[in-house]
């Protein structure tokens, strides 16, 4: 994990006015100013909110696994907390404003987190990856067996309430897109904010060299924890958008080891340690499925059915995820920015 | 009032189911010991075993020669693993090597399935789940045979590893790569033999879940199982893969039974978890594993 | 005498090659800079190691080392492989506990050092093998050497507030200053993983610099690195010395480079130490030739493999 590192954005303040903003801003600008009014209904609610959720939840890993070098397995366990925790607050606490109880909710996956990190004071490598399978199978557990989780539904299914922020309600596919789409971007700002700052240099100090880290005065205990609590805060925020935006009935198998998976195998395509590759990678979870099954379809025809799809996406990710890790460790975000490299080369040798 | 026997039949079905998850175990330690590397498609490599043999029983294909055929595709892929995943990994840190096998294990997940499909298949291999009577405690015979089998393979692997130029070669390059490499040991074939031996393991593995449980996806789950095993037995002591799997088999079942009332049950799928963070919290190495000297 | 008078001239050049014009001014600042070691009544004990014993299993690394390093001094731990020098430095920052024996850092005494403590005690210290975090840049890694003066909670981080920018704003200018002291500003934003192993080494060095600690332990800091490599680190070394004041404990098997460089060195052989005194004197020491210049010619040899 150690060779894996972000090339282009060195924490600098420089780099504050660099090209990079500038994209943002242009990225912004598109998904709220043109997506809106030109994308379909299908567009927004079956591809880009999803994508939005799990890009804000391949963010939280990242801080941890990418950043901090501890790797996670549980992280269904903690968009199940998020989504779990936003719907009782909501329930049970009705004057709360929802986006209290969102915030409130990554609070409580951010606790949970932490205790669940605790063993990484002691535990290194496999043995901590080990342990945080605990926290799968615990609150996948607890909130199919407790009956309070889910206001007493038989299975634990929930509802998710109407999204609502004073008199403005997000109901449509666009007002759901919206909703996600601001609160992930705040989310971002305020993360990537973080890891330029004395704390991010700790993580990745922790994860480089934990043994240097100490001799420095790194708070390792500290460091750790934190990096638990900040990564389940932006799961457990994303896990709110997944059950309210997204998916707006979810049940505790929804939050399984596959989903886990699902989210580590995002950064590790997208790129470890990098916001964009999140993002990268997220887009590439959610896009490909649905080419394969276009592919599938148009080449096999009726061959290709829903089962047929399943596995082929099985072992294309599965295969991906070994090519990645072989050929370029660092994601698509580092195969971009070597396209992006090559073709600025190409135009100035042309010119 | 406290029922003894009650007590000694629940330990002793939980000791034999513990068996099971040994020989899963055993699996992983063989892998870990010699390349260091988690192999979290070890449940994949059970499942495909499993489904390839019923698959081939199915068509016709006679016991033994079903038998013979799984394993020399299990040998096959073995060698095909270490081939095209993990020589091209070499010399990487743990942590990718364990993340390719996870990538690894969706691969031959979903190649077994699409080749041999998603349905449950019966196997039978012909032993009865018939209870025992010894002394009043009821012990099942299958859980009987189970436990034979495992005891014979870890038999014929100490052995191999004692009396084979090649269980000596795998013994030194366990005990420090870089010297076994010195003395001009060829590690590829090396690890060559020890997933040819994984592949063997989760054959028998598999066909003893698959007999218990049917053949069918979530086999591949009782990796998760294993887990815990390893993490109580330490991932790099054989012994340890018995004895945290007779353990964490023996307090999945006691903790069922006598405290999961308390919470309503279903505690199995998390307690051996619980059970193996609380001992490493006092041993970072789990019972049998290699302390790690930090070296700076 | 000689020995010393050459490496001194080849510093010089050296210098002037790196950074022309500065090296008269490093040399011309010498004296004034190690105050320490003017006092009367001799310099007080920045390390002092008492009676330190360290063994794993039926091993003995140490036996009953005393060691003291006065204010100011460079001071040079050497010896054979396996001689038990890194141990050494390891007890000093607190990754081994030693089976008996007290370290004292000025009027501090520790049976195990709180390695977490240790840059709020004001040592620092580098590794053998490079310890970088290679995925930050020069300049962070040298930054993150004041991680201990960061004492602002997350929040505050995030939102930036008054005093966590004004600790942010200091220790930049202390990095910047170091970085310039030790000229790597044309490296400043390079990934550290990605650089030189010669200059991988200085940013360490920096790294270790940054908080102006008064103990700097330096493990094997010439291993590996070049012969013009080594002339031009000394002179930083030294450099860090004359500018900082930072008293120098440093751990080398290399008897040659360290005979210009320090002070006083202390020779280890099996876990005792056989010798301790200024160079001149280490040089002609009888045991010094027997133990370990005989194993310094194999080790020689070994190197040329």
């Amino acid at each position: 994990m150690t060779t894996i590192t972000e090339t282009t954005v060195a924490p600098t303040r420089l780099s504050w006015l660099t090209p990079n903003l500038l994209g943002v801003a242009l990225l912004l600008l598109l998904g709220y100013g043109l997506v809106p009014w030109i994308g379909s209904d299908y567009l927004m609610d079956a591809v880009l909110t999803p994508f939005l959720a799990l890009a804000l939840a391949a963010i939280g890993l990242n801080v941890l696994t990418g950043y901090a070098g501890q790797v996670s397995l549980g992280s269904a366990a903690f968009l199940a907390v998020g989504a779990y925790a936003a719907y009782n607050l909501n329930l049970r606490l009705p004057s709360l404003p929802l986006l209290a109880d969102i915030v409130l909710a990554g609070a409580i996956a951010a606790a949970v987190g932490i205790v669940f990190g605790l063993p990484s004071l002691r535990l290194r490598g496999f043995y901590l990856a080990v342990s945080t399978l605990a926290a799968q199978f615990f609150v996948q557990w607890a909130l199919t067996k407790f009956g309070w989780f889910s206001n007493d539904n038989a299975s634990g299914v929930i509802d998710a309430p109407v999204i609502r922020i004073g008199s403005l309600s997000f109901t449509s596919a666009t007002g759901r897109y919206v909703f996600s789409l601001s609160i992930v971007a705040v989310a971002t700002a305020l993360t990537a904010r973080l890891l330029a700052s004395q704390i991010g240099r700790n993580f990745i100090a922790v994860r480089d060299h934990e043994v240097a880290a100490k001799v420095i005065g790194v708070p390792l205990l500290r460091t750790k924890l934190l990096a638990f609590g900040i990564s389940s805060f932006l799961i457990g925020v994303a896990g709110v958008l997944w059950a309210f935006a997204y998916l707006r009935t979810v049940e505790p198998a929804g939050f399984n080891l596959d989903r886990s998976f699902q989210i580590l195998f995002i950064i590790i395509i997208g790129g470890l340690a990098s916001l964009r590759g999140a993002f990268i990678g997220a887009a590439f979870i959610v896009v490909f499925p649905l080419l394969l099954s276009r592919l599938g379809a148009a080449l096999l025809g009726s061959v290709f059915d829903s089962g047929v799809l399943e596995m082929s996406q099985r072992i294309v990710i599965g295969a991906l995820i070994i090519a990645f890790l072989i050929a370029e460790p660092r994601g698509l975000v580092a195969l971009i920015d070597r396209a992006v490299a090559a073709a600025r080369r190409l135009r100035s040798s042309q010119s | 009032m406290f029922d003894t026997q009650f007590l000694i039949e629940v330990l002793v079905g939980g000791l034999l189911s513990g068996v099971m998850y040994s020989l899963v175990a055993i699996g992983f330690v063989l892998i870990y010991k010699t390349s260091g590397v988690l192999n979290f498609a070890q449940g994949a490599m059970l499942l495909f075993a499993a489904l390839t043999f019923v698959s081939l029983v199915e068509r016709g294909t006679p016991f033994a020669l079903a038998l013979l055929a799984t394993l020399a595709i299990m040998v096959a892929l073995g060698i095909t693993i270490e081939r095209a995943v993990l020589r091209p990994l070499i010399n990487q840190p743990p942590i990718t090597l364990f993340m390719a096998t996870l990538g690894l294990s969706y691969v031959i997940e979903g190649a077994a399935q699409l080749l041999w499909g998603t349905q449950v298949h019966g196997l039978e291999i012909g032993v009865s789940d018939i209870p025992f009577d010894i002394a009043g405690v009821f012990i099942s015979r299958f859980d009987l045979f189970a436990a034979a089998v495992a005891g014979s393979l870890v038999a014929l692997f100490t052995l191999f590893f004692r009396y084979t130029r090649t269980g000596l070669a795998f013994r030194a390059v366990a005990d420090d790569q870089f010297a076994a490499l010195a003395v001009g040991l060829r590690l590829p074939r090396v690890w060559a033999a020890v997933w040819t031996a994984a592949g063997i393991v989760a054959l028998v593995a598999g066909l003893l879940w698959g007999a218990r449980l049917g053949v069918q996806f979530s086999l591949s789950l009782v990796v998760l199982k294993a887990l815990p095993v390893l993490v109580l037995g330490g991932f790099d002591s054989i012994t340890g893969a018995i004895v945290g799997g007779l353990l964490i088999g023996a307090i999945e079942k006691l903790a069922e039974v006598y405290v999961g009332p308390f919470f309503g049950g279903g505690i199995e799928a998390w307690a051996a978890y619980v059970v193996a963070l609380a001992l490493l919290l006092v041993r970072p190495s789990g019972l049998f594993g290699q302390k790690l000297v930090e070296r700076v | 005498m000689l020995l010393s008078a050459l490496t001194t001239s080849l510093d010089v050049l050296a210098l002037e090659t790196w950074a022309p014009g500065t090296a008269r001014q490093v040399l011309d600042t010498e004296p004034a800079a190690a105050p320490g070691a003017q006092v009367s009544g001799g310099p007080r004990a920045v390390l002092r190691l008492a009676n330190i014993s360290l063994s794993f299993g039926g091993l003995t690394a140490l036996r009953d080392v005393d060691l003291d390093v006065a204010e100011g001094e460079i001071r040079a731990v050497i010896g054979p492989n396996g001689a038990g020098k890194s141990s050494l430095l390891n007890v000093v920052s607190g990754l081994y506990r030693p089976d008996q024996g007290e370290v004292w850092f000025g009027d501090h005494a520790f049976r195990q050092v709180p390695t977490a403590q240790l840059a709020r005690l004001g040592v620092a210290r580098t590794f053998q093998n490079l310890a970088l975090f290679n995925g930050l840049s020069a300049f962070d890694n040298v930054l993150i050497g004041l991680a201990h003066r960061v004492h602002t909670g997350f929040i505050r981080q995030l939102v930036g507030s008054p005093a966590a920018r004004r600790i942010e704003a200091e220790n930049r200018a202390a990095a910047e200053e170091v970085i310039g002291f030790l000229h790597l500003q044309e490296v400043r934003d390079r990934i550290a993983g990605s650089l030189p192993y010669g200059l991988q080494k200085r940013v360490e060095l920096a790294r270790a610099l940054v908080a102006r600690p008064k103990l700097l332990l330096l493990d094997e800091p010439f291993a590996g690195v070049t012969l013009s490599g080594k002339q031009e680190l000394a002179q930083h070394v030294r450099g860090a010395r004359d500018r900082y004041g930072t008293t120098i404990v440093l751990i080398e098997h290399d008897i040659g480079i360290v005979m210009g460089l320090s002070d006083h060195i202390a020779v280890l052989d099996y876990g005792r130490k056989i010798a301790d005194g200024p160079p001149a004197e280490i040089k002609t020491n009888q045991a010094v030739i027997d133990a370990y210049l005989g194993v310094a010619h194999e080790d020689e040899t070994e190197l040329a493999i």
